[in-house]
């Protein structure tokens, strides 16, 4: 190469401090600067070397582009860049006329500079920024800046959108504030950006605002202070759509009062509890039940709650409802309290899974059903003593019919044998027998309706009788039926011992039980009478055991208080006399029972309630 | 007029007594007509005269309801003497009670005595209730 002929100083272009190419016409590398072919990695060679031989293999250049560039008549700039093992190497490549003397192109001067630093930073900046955007843009992330200096407002393209003006609105402070709703919002914005701008700081605040299209939405605006020298210059913010979180937020709110207020005001106690039974949620009704607030409840188990036996069941029950994971539903179960009141519930227990599929605790509900079952109970009652009464009433009007039929009969017979008598005497004798058979009538309606009243009488007036006086009443009124018969009494009831009974009816159970035990006596055997007195329970115990001849109870034992044998003239036979006393005992809430041997004798407790009505 | 010797009359009415007696006059030709209030009274006084070889009545009228001991029981003691000789007895009641009825037919079949049942009020004795009319004859 001959330096004359290029009018190029070869030594000079070598120690250019750029990479820089001399190119002719004909796209041969004339000469080039140290530079350029260490930069190229391409060692110098003396013979002529064409251009495109530096670039192969370079992105964004092919030959086309570049014979292009090298046979243009103005400066022009390509970037290309060449993979290495592990990266791509950029490259700036600048190329220029070569001119002569007379400005007659000889060809191209070529300068390349490594670009690879810049152009990555180049790159991580537009990432950067575009990253800024992307999030901006799903976050609905705006940004605002206000200049205290030249006092302007600039939003970014996202704040813009989120007030819905367009891209080349330029709002102003006044402006911006009136976006607010009117009221709180703006009241409080304002607030915020005059405290800002006077004593620095930050705030971040949810409020609304109308957008240009007159849309209510929440946005959360920031601001921060930014201070040069002690002095505020500059307002920094930032401007977020939060409406769809505060509408789901307040959503969420709202079905979780709707929850609450439904689950605390269930007239039914509902709790929840975690796999070791401990309550984890109570409503009102459960506090209430157990007289205790929420807060005292929370991690309590049925264990601290109720009854040893009772809680063990309840919690078997939470055992096996988590287990099997089947819920238990509607069943019947009694609580005992600590302080030993029960209650009757009707309760279900749903096993609570959790995202597996396990169950981690169970949701339980009782309703309290105590005054069903109470009512229950009473209607029961109400039964058994409607059926009692209803017996009562068979049997009596049995004996009513056959009773009154047998004096009617009588009469039939009597008038009968009147209207056929011719004899004087014989008709009077009649008239006697009618006579006596119309008072045997009366004293059969006399006691039928004492039978009545025994049984209709709802208000007895029950007081406090010494037993003992009673008995010594009656053996004084009986004394010569005693003396007749040669009975004996062995009274060894307390002197002080009493009963709560109505008068009238203590004298009648006594004297008949007294007549009863002389009249049944054994033959050839004079009647003994023991009479004692214990208490029992609620009962004060009255007993009556005599040596007489005793009832076979296996046969008669349902029939010896019915009313057994008629109100015939003699008011003492058997049957009467305890059916009455039997349903004085019974008006009374007391009860008589007999024990009996056949030949030996027998012995009647008559019990005496101890509680007044 | 029927002629017989023993006649019982078990009641604790005094008014039935009076009008059996009564009615028994016209048709029976009879010295002996005893009287009791209950069943076990009759039994006792049946069962002495049996063990004293005494023939018993040939009619009994018996009452259903009686204090002491009821119809039902004599019959069953009555049953348990085991007499040769068969009784007619008159069960007379004033119960309309139809297990009454049922019960003195079980004794009916039961019994190897003649039993009537006659409902209160009786007008008048027949000679059925008397003496066991031979049908065969």
């Amino acid at each position: 190469m001959n330096s004359t002929k290029t009018g190029l100083d070869s030594r000079i272009i070598q120690q250019l401090p750029l990479a820089t190419a001399f190119v002719d016409s004909n796209f041969i590398l004339v000469d080039a600067s140290e530079t350029w072919y260490s930069l190229y990695d391409i060692p110098s060679e003396k013979a002529e070397v064409g251009i495109f031989s530096f670039f192969e293999g370079h992105e964004k250049c092919s030959s086309e582009l570049l014979k292009e560039y090298l046979i243009g008549n103005d400066i022009r700039t390509i970037h290309h860049g060449k993979k290495s093992r592990e990266n791509v190497i950029w490259f700036e490549s600048t190329f220029a006329p070569w001119l002569d003397q007379n400005q007659n192109i000889k060809g191209t001067i070529v300068q390349t500079i490594d670009i690879t630093t810049n152009l990555t930073r180049d790159y991580e900046l537009e990432r950067v920024q575009d990253l800024l955007n992307a999030t901006a843009e799903v976050a609905k992330i705006g940004s605002w800046e206000y200049d205290l200096i030249t006092e302007k407002l600039s939003w970014c393209a996202t704040t813009k959108k989120i007030h819905q003006v367009p891209v080349n609105y330029e709002p102003s402070v006044s402006e911006a504030i009136e976006f607010y709703k009117q009221g709180y919002s703006r009241n409080k914005i304002s607030m915020l950006f005059h405290n800002l701008m006077n004593e620095g700081g930050s705030f971040n605040e949810r409020l609304q605002i109308i957008t240009k299209n007159g849309e209510e939405r929440w946005v959360a605006a920031g601001g921060k202070a930014i201070t040069k020298a002690g002095k505020i210059i500059k307002i920094f913010g930032t401007f977020q759509d939060v409406n769809e979180q505060m509408l789901a937020e307040k959503r969420t709110k709202e079905s979780e009062r709707l929850l609450t207020t439904l689950i605390d005001n269930l007239p039914i106690n509902v709790f929840i509890k975690d796999k070791d039974s401990r309550k984890i949620l109570v409503n009102k009704a459960e506090c209430e039940y157990l007289g205790k607030d929420a807060s005292e409840l929370i991690g309590k188990t049925d264990f601290d709650l109720y009854d040893q036996k009772v809680a063990q069941l309840s919690r078997d029950e939470d055992l096996e409802v988590m287990k099997t994971m089947n819920p238990m539903l509607g069943q019947e179960t009694l609580n005992v309290r600590k302080d030993g009141s029960i209650t009757h519930f009707l309760t279900s227990k749903i096993p609570l899974l959790d995202l597996d599929g396990r169950a981690y605790g169970l949701i339980g509900m009782s309703m309290d059903i105590s005054a069903l079952k109470q009512k229950e109970e009473q209607l029961r009652n109400l039964i058994n003593v409607t059926a009692i009464q209803n017996k009562k009433l068979i049997n009596f009007a049995h004996i009513v019919s056959h009773n009154l039929r047998s004096h009617s009969a009588n009469f039939s017979m009597l008038l009968d044998f009147l209207s056929k008598e011719n004899d004087e005497l014989e008709k009077t004798r009649i008239m006697k027998m009618l006579s006596s058979a119309s008072n045997n009538l009366m004293d059969t309606l006399e006691n039928l309706n004492e039978v009545v009243e025994i049984n209709t009488n709802v208000n007895l007036d029950k007081r406090k009788m010494n037993l003992n006086e009673g008995i010594e009443r009656v053996q004084q009124n009986l004394s010569a039926f005693l003396q007749k018969n040669r009975a004996e009494i062995i009274n060894t009831t307390p002197k002080a011992f009493t009963v709560l009974s109505v008068p009238a009816y203590l004298e009648s159970i006594i004297l008949n039980l007294i007549t009863n035990a002389v009249k049944y006596h054994r033959p050839g055997e004079s009647p003994k009478i023991v009479i004692s007195a214990q208490k029992e329970n609620d009962y004060n115990v009255l007993s009556v055991s005599d040596n007489g001849l005793g009832i076979d109870l296996s046969r008669y034992g349902d029939k010896i208080f019915g009313m057994y044998k008629t109100f015939h003239k003699n008011k003492d036979a058997r049957g009467l006399g305890l059916y009455i006393i039997k349903n004085q005992i019974e008006a009374m809430d007391g009860r008589i029972t007999v024990e009996s041997e056949v030949q030996k004798g027998s012995t009647f407790k008559v019990y005496f309630s101890d509680k007044a009505q | 007029m029927t002629k017989l010797n023993s006649i019982y009359i078990i009641d604790d009415d005094p008014i039935t007594i009076f009008g059996i007696q009564k009615m028994l006059k016209g048709v029976v030709e009879c010295d002996e007509i005893k009287t009791f209030e209950n069943g076990k009274v009759a039994l006792d006084h049946l069962t002495e005269e049996t063990k004293k070889n005494i023939e018993p009545p040939e009619v009994i009228f018996l009452d259903i309801n009686m204090p002491i001991m009821d119809g039902w029981e004599f019959l069953e003691g009555l049953m348990q003497l085991n007499l040769k000789e068969k009784i007619i007895i008159n069960v007379v009641t004033s119960s309309i009670d139809p297990s009454d009825y049922e019960k003195w037919n079980t004794f009916r079949i039961n019994c190897l005595h003649y039993l009537n049942f006659k409902n209160k009020p009786i007008f008048r004795i027949d000679a059925a209730d008397l003496k066991r009319i031979n049908l065969a004859s």
